[in-house]
């Protein structure tokens, strides 16, 4: 066969692209749910089988912070937690912080230098999805601990706390759409990796993990919630579970919709980026 | 909708960056910034699959042959969907199973027999078909007493099996394979060529990536040859392997330093009658040998199919004085079935075994004849092709009209 003379780059009307359909993206997703629990078994599998302590790692994170917090800092920095003992309060926040930042770290590098980046053929969001999945058992584990603490306190968790499925979806949302986009980031770059524990551990001291929301000048405290939903969620779990209040409706529709857009922003990069993955990483 | 097993690749480009060196932040700030200026350095990317279309039917098998970095595992990828192509679709039906890098799936932390169920699950299985494959899969891989052991206590040898076996037992309506036939011992090798021909009897369309050309002559239909990033030659496998093999000695010959401390020059070939030559006849070729000192050499002609392992090489040891010698070799019967062969021929010092002529091709050798070489299933890879003169005595015992068949 004689091969005729081509043309130095392919014609432009056939260049390949793929309808970005949020509806299809979806349902491509929902086909391929059970890579997800795969891979998040998989993952939860290798990292408790060779840990001697098994599950205990994962509530020694939330559970040291808290004790160091509780000693060293709650007496010093004279936090009002308005009659509840510091522990539960700052076990409380540290839990959800710990579940967004472990979730985000470690999405941070899933993309990157993975071998069944090329070997599981569903769309790339699994990988973000079933580490975010592995840190969500990690936190269900921890927060045996919050139990204990309930019972050495006697402090119970009120009626209102039927609003925590609402906060910890919005911790979710956000969750999911901060993963997504610095996953597809770090693989283009890489340095990204190194800027995210920084990051994550300024936003430790930056949330209310260990002192409350009010020391937020009331003026800047939408456009702090707005920023860091998950500070909302710390506040909201508090105000349900252990005050009995309501959540304050008006910062709960900011996190909320700051969550929405991180998600909405984290996933239309993620798909757009994703075509280059295998290529470069 | 194609039936199932259908491969459809149409005008398929891909490029990759020519640097693909550091990915830091800062490079991606100066790359979006210097847009307006890049176009004027020079092009940063390098293509390396252009226009490639073809269509495959389900049930057929394919092979894929080229040079390394002709774009071979690129092609596979985009085919299997983990890599998106740059211009043009690909469109196949049917689950796809993959045997690309198939150590990469597999966990060094986690046990074999954790390994058999997550990653086969991962590769689109049910828990429950993996369960009933397990048995089947531990057998094929030969580790039923390493089962519960983690893996990275596995010798290199197990992995691979138990990575093929997993990828083997998939079922798929497409099987992609690349190079994974030099996984394991030359036993485990007869396994999985025994195991796709299994594969490819169910139906399954299969895509095939080696460079262990008899392998790929046994298995596949056709062939698709890639080089330079496009499809050379396309078509029944025998053709497109005799241009690829062609295409190998073309470049042995043009790469060949013939600069050695002798030359081979006057290569004469010829048949009983005239310059033709034929299989299971007489066949005799001379060539001249020029030096400038006297060596004791030992001198090796023989016959490859283009690649530089010979189907036979013979040597004679011979006092080389300054000067033109001249050789003949006479073949009384001359082995080879009907096709085309090259002449290949090295000399080396006797004592110090030294170099005198690197093994080179010197002429090409047509062979003409009737005799072709009886085809062979799949599972029967012939390493080369050599005619051999026989007689088969076949004898019923027993039977009323014990018959007696005899051939040549």
């Amino acid at each position: 066969m004689v091969t005729a003379p081509l043309p130095e780059a392919p014609p432009p009307e056939l260049r390949f692209r793929r309808g970005l359909n949020f509806g299809s993206s979806l349902r491509n997703l929902w086909e391929h749910r059970h890579v997800v629990t795969n891979l998040g078994i998989r993952e939860i599998r290798v990292k408790y089988n060779q840990a001697v302590l098994g599950f205990a790692w994962a509530i020694l994170t939330p559970f040291v912070l808290m004790v160091v917090f509780s000693v060293f800092l709650s007496g010093r920095l004279k936090i009002g937690t308005h009659g509840l003992p510091y522990p539960v309060f700052a076990y409380t926040g540290l839990l959800a912080w710990t579940f967004f930042s472990s979730a985000l770290s470690s999405a941070g590098n899933i993309l990157v230098s993975n071998p069944l980046l090329n070997k599981v053929y569903a769309p790339r969001e699994v990988f973000p999805l079933a580490t975010i999945g592995t840190s969500a058992v990690d936190a269900f584990a921890a927060s045996i601990v919050l139990v204990g603490l309930f019972a050495i306190y006697d402090v119970w968790p009120k009626a209102t706390a039927v609003w925590v499925p609402v906060l910890l979806l919005v911790l979710a949302a956000f969750t999911v759409g901060a993963s997504l986009l610095f996953s597809a980031l770090t693989v283009y770059a890489r340095d990204l990796r190194h800027a995210l524990p920084l990051l994550l551990q300024v936003g430790l001291f930056a949330s209310p993990t260990f002192w409350g929301l009010e020391k937020i000048p009331s003026q800047w405290r939408s456009l702090y919630i707005f920023v860091n939903p998950v500070a909302m969620v710390i506040d909201g779990l508090r105000q349900t579970v252990l005050y009995g209040h309501s959540p304050n409706f008006k910062y709960l529709g900011l996190a909320a919709t700051s969550a929405m857009l991180m998600l909405i922003v984290g996933y239309g990069v993620f798909k757009r980026l994703e075509t280059g993955f295998a290529d470069v990483s | 909708m194609s039936p199932e097993g259908t491969v459809e690749v149409s005008h398929i480009w891909k490029r990759f960056r020519a640097d693909r060196g550091r990915r830091l932040l800062r490079d991606q700030i100066t790359r979006a910034t210097h847009l307006g200026r890049a176009t004027k350095g020079p092009d940063p990317w390098r293509w390396v699959l252009r226009d490639i279309d073809f269509k495959v039917e389900p049930g057929e098998s394919i092979a894929i042959v080229g040079a390394n970095g002709s774009g071979k595992s690129t092609l596979l990828k985009i085919i299997s969907g983990v890599m998106f192509p740059h211009t043009g679709s690909v469109a196949t039906q049917g689950r796809i199973g993959a045997l690309i890098e198939v150590m990469s799936g597999i966990h060094p932390d986690l046990t074999g027999r954790e390994n058999v169920f997550v990653y086969a699950t991962l590769l689109g299985l049910s828990r429950k078909q993996v369960a009933e494959r397990f048995d089947q899969i531990v057998d094929f891989a030969e580790v039923e007493d390493a089962i519960d052991r983690q893996v990275k206590f596995y010798s290199s040898g197990m992995k691979m099996r138990i990575g093929f076996a997993i990828a083997a037992f998939l079922s798929p309506s497409i099987l992609i394979v690349d190079e994974v036939l030099a996984v394991g011992d030359a036993s485990f090798q007869q396994k999985c060529l025994n195991q796709m021909r299994e594969v490819l009897t169910s139906g399954t369309t299969l895509l095939l990536v080696s460079h262990d050309l008899a392998a790929v002559a046994a298995t596949a239909q056709r062939g698709i040859w890639l080089a330079d990033s496009r499809v050379r030659a396309a078509g029944a496998i025998d053709e497109v392997l005799g241009q690829y093999r062609t295409a190998i000695e073309q470049q042995a010959e043009a790469e060949a330093t013939v600069d050695g401390l002798i030359q081979v020059s006057n290569v004469r070939v010829s048949g009983p009658t005239n310059s033709l030559v034929s299989t299971n006849e007489p066949c005799r070729i001379s060539l001249d040998v020029h030096t400038d000192t006297a060596y004791n050499a030992n001198l090796y002609v023989g016959a490859t199919e283009g690649a530089p392992t010979p189907i036979f090489a013979i040597r004679r040891e011979v006092k080389l004085e300054p000067g033109v010698t001249t050789l003949t070799l006479d073949i009384p019967r001359l082995p080879l079935p009907a096709g085309k062969y090259y002449l290949w021929c090295g000399a080396y010092k006797v004592m110090t075994r030294a170099e005198l002529t690197p093994w080179h091709p010197i002429a090409t050798l047509p062979v003409i004849g009737i005799h072709k070489l009886d085809p062979t299933p799949g599972s029967i890879v012939r390493l080369s092709p050599v005619f051999v003169e026989s007689r088969w005595t076949v004898e019923r015992r027993g039977g009323i009209d014990a018959a007696t068949q005899t051939a040549g």
